[in-house]
C-alpha cells in the first residue's frame, strides 16, 4: 500500500516547556490552589495553557507564570487556568446510581430526622459545583420528593466553586442540549424552561433552593466559614489533590457536617486511606459516609 | 468586529477563533469551512455568538483540515518533539484521510460523548475491592486449563523435545488449529504449507511454539466473556493488534538486540491487556465507567482506570500471571508496558509501549476513541531503529492484520 506521510506536518503546536518552568508551575499551582499535577500530565499542560500564551502575548512558559503572580489580571487567568487544568465534564443526573443512595436512602432519612426534631431545615454543601448541574440536579430530587410541602421547609443548596467564571454560569442557569445527556426527559419538561435560541433555563422554583458562592478548598479557614451541613457532595473533585491535601479537605468536611451527617464522594473516590473518622455507609448503588451522631 | 449570532450561523462561513470543549478539547479550530453538522454542534453547546466571516470575505484565510485537528486531540499526552511520535501522528493523519476519502465518517461529538446506562452489578462496592481481591477472586473460581499448565512445563524443562510439544498442544484440537492457522499465514512468511505442530516446530522452534501455544490457551480462558459486557471483538483486535506490531518491531530491533524474541513480544503483545479481561469480568459497571470516562474526558484509558478503580490493569496482571507461574520475562514485558524503565528486560517492555500506541493510532480511522497513553523517553531511541522503517511496520500490519484475526477469532 505505502503510505505517504506529509513532512511538513507538526505535532508541537506550542511553546515548549522546561523542566524547570514546569516544576515552578507545578509548585506554584498547588501552593495556590492544592491541584497536584502529575508529571506524566506535562504534555497536557504546554498543550492547554499553549493556547493561553498566544492569547496574551507571552514567549515563554516562565513569562506566563510571571503573569500569574503580578499581572493585574492574574486572578481570573489563574481561573481559566484551573478549568483547562481539570476535567470538567459534568452534566444532570450524572452518575445516577450514586444519586438514587441519595434520592432512595439519605434524603428520606433526613428529611425524617429533621421533622421529628422539630427542625424542618435541610442544609446542602455542594463543594466543587462547577457550572451547577450538580447542586440543581439536587434541588429537582429534593421538590421531587416534597412537591407542595417543600413550602413549609427550609432548604439550602449552597454551591461553592473556585471559579467565579463558573459561578456566574450557575447563577444564569442556562444549559445545552449536551447538559441533558443523563436526565429522564419528563424532568426536563418540569424543571426547564426551552429558550428560543434552543437551550434551557432552569426554573425559578429550583433556582430559589440553592445559592453560590466562590470558595478554594485548599483554605482551610474558607472550609470553616461554610455553614454546618447535613450532607456534603464533593465529587471528583478532590481527586486533582495530593495525599495530604485531600486529607485536609476530608477533616474540613467532617467538622462541617452535623453529629448523623453523610458525605457522598465520587462514585470511584475511596476513603479509606485517607480518613478513618467517617463511617462507611454501603448502598446498592453506592457508598457514602457518615458522621456519627 | 467579526461576532456572529449562532442563529445567523449559515454553512459555508468560516470559523475566525478555536471552538473548545470545557476540558479544552479543541472540537472546532479556527479556519474550520462551517458545515450543518458543526452549527448544530454549537446550538448543543449552548454558545450564543462566535467568531466567523462569510464565505465570501474569506479569501485570505487558510482552511483548517479537519481530519489534522481530529488526530491531533489524540496526540495530546505525547511529547511532540519526539520523532518517533511525531512520524506516528503523520502516519495517523495519512490513514485518516485516506479513510475519509473512502467514505469514512469521522465521529460526531454525540457519539464520542455516548453514555451507556445499563445497570450492571460490580463484585465489590466501590473503592472497596482491591487489585488483589479481583484476582484471588478469580483464581478461586476457575482453574486455568490444565494444558496451559503441560505447555509451560515443556517451556520451563530444557531437555524437552519438539516430540514433547507436538503432543501435548495435539490433544487441544482448537488450540492446534489456531496454531497451524497462525504459522500458515504470510505473516510467518513460509514457503510451504505447515501441516504439523510438529513440523511447525521443526520449522519455528520449541521455545517459540511453545510460547505461543501458551499465549492462545491464555486468550481461550477468557473467550466467555458475554458480549453485553463487553465489546470483545475490539478488544481482541486491539490485543491482536498489538502482538503484530510487536512483533514486526522486535524482529527489525533483533538486529541490534540479540536477545529479543519476536514470539515472546507477539505473545506478550497479545496479552498486554490481559488485565483488562479480569476488570470486565468483576467489575463490569465500574469498567465501562472507565471507558466513558476515558473518552468523556480524553484521558489515556490507564489514567482513567487508577482514577475511577483505584488501580489499573498492569497491577491486576502482574498479580494475575504470577499466580499462574508465566514466564517471568513475558510478564515483565506485560506489566510494564506503560513503564518500560522499571521492567527485566526495559527493551521488551518499551516494545509493547510502542506497539500499544501505535495500534491506537491506527485504530482512530476505525472509530477508536482513547487518546495515545505516550511513550517513554528513550523508549524508542534504546531500539536502535529509524524512524522511517514505522511506515513500512504499518504497512506489513495492514497486510496480516485480517488474516491472523480470522486465524483467532
Amino acid at each position: 500500500m505505502g503510505l505517504l506521510t506529509s513532512s511538513s506536518l507538526t505535532l508541537r503546536k506550542t511553546v515548549k516547556i522546561t523542566d524547570k518552568e514546569f516544576d515552578d508551575l507545578r509548585k506554584f499551582i498547588y501552593d495556590k490552589t492544592g491541584i497536584d499535577i502529575p508529571i506524566r500530565r506535562r504534555y497536557l499542560l504546554e498543550n492547554r495553557l499553549g493556547t493561553r500564551l498566544t492569547e496574551l502575548n507571552l514567549s515563554s512558559f516562565a513569562e506566563y507564570h510571571n503573569f500569574l503572580m503580578r499581572d493585574p489580571g492574574r486572578t481570573s487567568e489563574m481561573e481559566k487556568l484551573c478549568e483547562k487544568i481539570t476535567t470538567n465534564e459534568t452534566s444532570f443526573f450524572r452518575d445516577i446510581k450514586q444519586l438514587n443512595v441519595f434520592r432512595s436512602d439519605i434524603l428520606p432519612e433526613m428529611l425524617k430526622v429533621q421533622e421529628e426534631a422539630g427542625k424542618k431545615e435541610l442544609n446542602i454543601w455542594c463543594a466543587g459545583c462547577s457550572s451547577g448541574e450538580e447542586p440543581y440536579t439536587l434541588a429537582i430530587m429534593i421538590l421531587e420528593q416534597l412537591g407542595m410541602k417543600v413550602i413549609s421547609w427550609r432548604i439550602k443548596i449552597s454551591a461553592y466553586d473556585l471559579s467565579p467564571a463558573m459561578l456566574a454560569k450557575c447563577r444564569k442557569g442556562v444549559y445545552g442540549e449536551y447538559a441533558f445527556k443523563t436526565t429522564p426527559k419528563g424532568m426536563i419538561l418540569k424543571y426547564f424552561e426551552k429558550q428560543p435560541d434552543g437551550t434551557y433555563k432552569v426554573r425559578p422554583k429550583v433556582q430559589k433552593l440553592v445559592s453560590f458562592a466562590p470558595i478554594n478548598l485548599s483554605d482551610r479557614m474558607a472550609l470553616k466559614r461554610v455553614p454546618k451541613s447535613q450532607i456534603v457532595f464533593c465529587r471528583n473533585v478532590i481527586i486533582y489533590f495530593d495525599e495530604a491535601m485531600k486529607k485536609q479537605v476530608l477533616e474540613g468536611f467532617y467538622d462541617n457536617l452535623l453529629p448523623g451527617g453523610y458525605l457522598f464522594l465520587g462514585h470511584s473516590e475511596s476513603i479509606h486511606k485517607l480518613s478513618t473518622a467517617y463511617k462507611p455507609i454501603l448502598k446498592p448503588g453506592g457508598i457514602c459516609y457518615r458522621k456519627d451522631a | 468586529m467579526s461576532e456572529i449570532q449562532i442563529n445567523t450561523l449559515t454553512p459555508g462561513m468560516v470559523l475566525l477563533s478555536n471552538i473548545e470543549d470545557r476540558n479544552g478539547y479543541l472540537l472546532l479550530p479556527s479556519g474550520t469551512k462551517l458545515q450543518d453538522g458543526h452549527i448544530q454542534l454549537m446550538k448543543k453547546l449552548g454558545l450564543k455568538s462566535v467568531e466567523a466571516v462569510p464565505e465570501s470575505e474569506a479569501k485570505g484565510i487558510t482552511l483548517a483540515d479537519p481530519c489534522e485537528q481530529y488526530i491531533r486531540n489524540f496526540f495530546v499526552y505525547c511529547d511532540p518533539d519526539n520523532e518517533a511520535m511525531l512520524e506516528i501522528f503523520r502516519i495517523a493523519v495519512a490513514r485518516t484521510q485516506l479513510a475519509v476519502e473512502r467514505g469514512w465518517i469521522m465521529p460526531t461529538e454525540d457519539q464520542r460523548l455516548a453514555t451507556n446506562l445499563e445497570f450492571m452489578k460490580d463484585l465489590y462496592p466501590p473503592g472497596l475491592g482491591s487489585a488483589k481481591d479481583l484476582v484471588d477472586h478469580e483464581t478461586e473460581l476457575a482453574t486455568f486449563p490444565g494444558i496451559y499448565f503441560r505447555i509451560k512445563e515443556i517451556l520451563d524443562s530444557p531437555s524437552s523435545s519438539a516430540a514433547d510439544i507436538a503432543r501435548v498442544v495435539s490433544t487441544d484440537v482448537g488450540l492446534s488449529a489456531k496454531l497451524l492457522k497462525l504459522v500458515n499465514s504470510p505473516f510467518y512468511g513460509f514457503a510451504d504449507t505447515i501441516d504439523s505442530i510438529a513440523h511447525a516446530v521443526s520449522l519455528v522452534g520449541i521455545k517459540e511454539i511453545s510460547t505461543l501455544a501458551l499465549g492462545i490457551s491464555t486468550i481461550n480462558f477468557f473467550k466467555d466473556i458475554p458480549p453485553e459486557l463487553m465489546d470483545m471483538k475490539t478488544f481482541w483486535r486491539h490485543s491482536l493488534s498489538c502482538g503484530i506490531l510487536s512483533r514486526l518491531i522486535s524482529m527489525r530491533a533483533k538486529k541490534t538486540h540479540r536477545d529479543i524474541e519476536p514470539d515472546r513480544l507477539f505473545t506478550a503483545g497479545l496479552l498486554h491487556d490481559v488485565g483488562r479481561l479480569i476488570i470486565f469480568k468483576k467489575q463490569p459497571y465500574a469498567s465501562v465507567q472507565a471507558l466513558l470516562y476515558a473518552r468523556e474526558n480524553m484521558i489515556p484509558l490507564v489514567d482513567a482506570e487508577s482514577e475511577v478503580l483505584g488501580f489499573d490493569h498492569t497491577e491486576i496482571a502482574d498479580l494475575l500471571l504470577s499466580e499462574w507461574n508465566f514466564p517471568v520475562a513475558i510478564t515483565t514485558a506485560i506489566v510494564n508496558h506503560h513503564d518500560p524503565k522499571s521492567a527485566s528486560n526495559p527493551k521488551e517492555a518499551a516494545i509493547i509501549q510502542i506497539a500499544d500506541n501505535l495500534t491506537n493510532a491506527v485504530e482512530i480511522s476505525r472509530g477508536g476513541m482513547y487518546v495515545l497513553p505516550g511513550i517513554q523517553a528513550d523508549a524508542w531511541e534504546g531500539l536502535g531503529l529509524k524512524t522511517s522503517e514505522l511506515v513500512g511496520i504499518v504497512d506489513q500490519f495492514d497486510e496480516h492484520i485480517e488474516e491472523v484475526l480470522g486465524a483467532f477469532m
